[in-house]
């Protein structure tokens, strides 16, 4: 039952173990006495969710929240906790919660159509589960365009022994990017055009701006061959339009942390957007990453970093002075931005920076778009773009190419990083020219896993129609593809090609996805992957939790439009499927 | 390429190596001394004070020390990286932490390892990349390593490892003067 490498239930044992000593005899009598019985702490909490006004400063609209308000409430949790949550629907429609990267036995993960048929209208569900693990994490409604709309909050579990760091306070700064339309009606607009919210496609004026300093012949191509793909330079964010919130509040609401000189200040980014993806800097404070997506990672000490959606970071600044610090979250697409404020006292603000220049899509980012099978997708540190299908790329005059080199000249002699296409316009910089976090930075504190070999590998393809507004996995969407099947106790590695021009944050239910930094035992555990256009990204998987799990972007549009899978685990600990108890599911994963 | 960057970290490294008897910069807090001790004589230790180094802490994090007092710190790594103990002022702290961020991208700390013949390595001017300051001491996981210090005057000091983050993630004590 308790196999030595895998099993979170062994590492609790363990630390058990080693509290033991520190422990009086009466409560190590109850342990010798049975496990089980070591005085489990045990929580319950209510949350009901209802229909709520969302004032984001620039404009008021109603949409869903938890306990009256969006964002919902900040849920602690304590490690080894029985957690008991009752969720009332006071909506006229269905809803569900998922507890976002928490480990948890699969009826409890709030999937309506995988994990249960969902919560009715009036009704009140209630979830029961262990707290197995330590860290930041948040949850949202898994049903229709209810997230996007305001249904989500944060998650904070204190772990069972110290936090490995030290720091005076903490706050947790949960980001979203809210719309003034419902996500209903974003779906049927993107749907009838994609590019509805796409306020940075070249204009006119661009062109001939553009024709007068390249040629109109160069210009011209530049564009048929985009036009060609479906997809333009601008496609990094297609819903533009919004207003960058950090704990509900907009940029002139001004969230604000205090702080007293000299203080050590926790910061818990959860990334709650629909869509977007923020760089985060806080201008005159270096932030040190301490964990990623609730895993603590090594350390590392950065000026600007990029959270992916659904991704959480938790950095440790120290604030010598009394001074008011920005923190500032650009849309990666820069369409718009969050602000809020660490400050000694509430009121006092800084300087918010002027948002940077929209960045293009380059030539790098369409190449897994325009080749499906001659790149070389096998080997990141090998991936050579100049590789790319001579075929589709002859005939184009490649001074029309030259247009992305142009562009982002100057970042042609910065080092390159492996989770960005060689050349891609999205490759981040820091705003002060520092150290901005790459994934290659994120390396396991205290690694959960034993490192082995993968029992196989599985390719997904990100595939999509950008003018149809589809988004598959390999080609197929959601409601048209067989489940992906996986047998307890193997370790699969997932291959990401992405073949789409857009960055897709992959969100695996219910097991730990290792992320293929190429530091073996040190590769962290995440639970989103976020794969850029044009790369091929690895992730591997110790399937450990038997039942059925959804799978998918976590682009709110992109996971409703198909890029999305159920994976089916058989198998298990006993050699038993539960399968018996799912007769009646159904609803809207 | 590679022999012009070694070459242009050696003032830096030489500076991590020289002991900083003297605490630079200023300090406005209550003890108003500048000197953060001298090494000891093991005749002259009246206690032993044991410092595990955890992944990223110290055990314990506070300790209590008089002015002319010698100690000898028996320091642990059981944590699973490489770790430092090293006692200063944060400024030095902070000085350190730059030259020990080179010494991890040069390849001389690697998590959990350190590269003692690139460390021993004759830079072609006699001086190495060698850590071996009076006040601090450098371990991979398992090892135990002593100190012997003698405070000599009431100053803010902390005891710290610069191993790039481990600082700013908390991997840091206070020395407390009675």
């Amino acid at each position: 039952m308790c196999r030595a490498t895998t099993s979170p239930a062994c590492t609790a044992i363990l630390i058990l173990n080693k509290r033991v000593y520190s422990m009086n005899k009466r409560i190590l009598a109850a342990i010798l006495g049975g496990f089980v019985s070591v005085a489990v702490h045990a929580g319950e909490y209510d949350i009901s969710v209802d229909r709520v006004q969302i004032d984001t400063g620039d404009f008021v609209k109603e949409g869903i929240g938890y306990n009256g308000a969006s964002p919902g409430p900040t849920l602690r949790f304590k490690e080894g906790e029985e957690v008991t949550i009752n969720v009332t629907n006071n909506l006229d429609e269905m809803t569900s919660i998922h507890w976002h990267g928490l480990i948890l036995p699969f009826e409890q993960d709030g999937v309506p159509g995988i994990s249960f048929p969902g919560i009715k209208p009036g009704e009140t569900f209630t979830y029961r589960f262990p707290i197995t693990q330590a860290g930041t994490y948040w949850f949202h409604s898994h049903s229709g365009f209810q997230e996007p709309n305001g249904a989500y909050g944060a998650i904070v579990i204190e772990p069972e022994g110290r936090e490995p760091f030290r720091y005076d306070r903490e706050y947790v700064v949960q980001l979203t990017d809210k719309h003034p339309h419902s996500g209903d009606r974003i779906m049927r607009n993107l749907k009838m055009s994609a590019d509805y919210y796409n306020r940075q496609q070249q204009t006119v004026g661009d062109f001939i701006d553009e024709a007068g300093e390249k040629g109109f012949m160069a210009t011209l191509k530049d564009r048929m061959m985009w036009g060609d793909m479906r997809m333009m330079k601008a496609d990094i964010e297609d819903v533009q339009g919004f207003t960058g919130l950090i704990n509900g509040k907009g940029p002139e609401q001004n969230w604000t942390g205090t702080f007293e000189e000299g203080d050590r200040i926790r910061l818990r980014f959860i990334n709650s957007s629909a869509m977007t993806y923020f760089d985060i800097r806080i201008p005159g404070l270096e932030m040190t990453v301490v964990q990623a997506d609730g895993n603590n990672v090594q350390p590392v000490n950065v000026d600007e970093f990029r959270i992916g959606v659904a991704e959480t970071y938790d950095v440790i600044v120290h604030i010598k002075d009394k001074e008011a610090y920005t923190i500032f979250a650009e849309s990666m697409g820069r369409s718009g931005f969050a602000r809020g404020t660490l400050a000694p006292e509430e009121g006092m603000t800084a300087d918010v920076p002027e948002v940077r220049d929209a960045p293009l899509l380059t030539m790098a980012d369409m190449a897994g778009h325009m080749d499906h099978g001659d790149m070389n997708h096998d080997d990141m540190d090998d991936m050579d773009h100049s590789d790319m299908n001579e075929d589709e790329m002859k005939g184009m005059d490649h001074s029309a190419m030259g247009h992305g080199d142009m562009d982002h000249g100057e970042k042609s002699g910065l080092p390159e990083d492996p989770f960005y296409a060689k050349g891609s316009g999205l490759i981040p910089t820091a705003s002060n020219g520092g150290k901005f976090l790459s994934y290659q930075d994120l390396k396991a504190q205290k690694p959960l896993y034993e490192d082995r070999e993968p029992t196989r590998e599985i390719e997904l393809r990100l595939t999509g129609n950008m003018e149809r507004y589809e988004w598959s996995i390999n080609g197929v969407k959601y409601e048209d593809a067989d489940p992906i099947v996986l047998q307890y106790g193997e370790r699969v590695r997932f291959k990401f090609v992405n073949e789409t021009m857009m960055t897709h944050p992959m969100h695996l239910h219910g097991m730990w996805s290792i992320l293929d930094v190429g530091e073996g035992k040190w590769n962290p555990l995440k639970h989103v992957i976020s794969v850029a256009p044009a790369t091929t990204v690895y992730m591997e998987t110790e399937v450990d939790a038997p039942g059925e799990w959804a799978f998918h972007c976590h682009l709110s549009y992109h996971a409703a439009a198909g890029m999305f899978r159920k994976i089916v685990v058989e198998g298990g600990p006993d050699d038993e499927v539960a399968t018996d108890e799912k007769a009646d599911k159904g609803g809207d994963a | 390429m590679k022999s012009i960057l070694r070459n242009a970290m050696l003032p830096a490294i030489a500076l991590a190596l020289s002991p900083g008897v003297h605490a630079a910069g200023e300090h406005g807090g209550h003890h108003g001394g500048d000197s953060i001790g001298e090494p000891g004589k093991a005749e002259d230790v009246s206690r032993t004070i044991d410092v595990t180094m955890l992944d990223n802490y110290y055990e314990p994090e506070s300790i209590s020390v008089k002015p002319g007092e010698t100690i000898r710190f028996r320091v642990k790594n059981d944590g699973a990286m490489v770790h430092e103990f090293n006692i200063g002022t944060a400024d030095m702290h902070e000085a350190h932490q730059e030259e020990m961020e080179m010494m991890v991208e040069h390849g001389v700390i690697k998590g959990d390892k350190i590269d003692e013949d690139m460390m021993k390595m004759d830079m072609g001017d006699g001086k190495t990349m060698e850590h071996d300051d009076p006040n601090s001491v450098l371990m991979e996981p398992g090892e135990t390593r002593e100190i012997i210090w003698t405070f000599t005057e009431a100053t803010d000091l902390e005891f710290a490892c610069n191993v790039p983050g481990h600082y700013q993630s908390g991997m840091y004590g206070d020395i407390d003067f009675e």
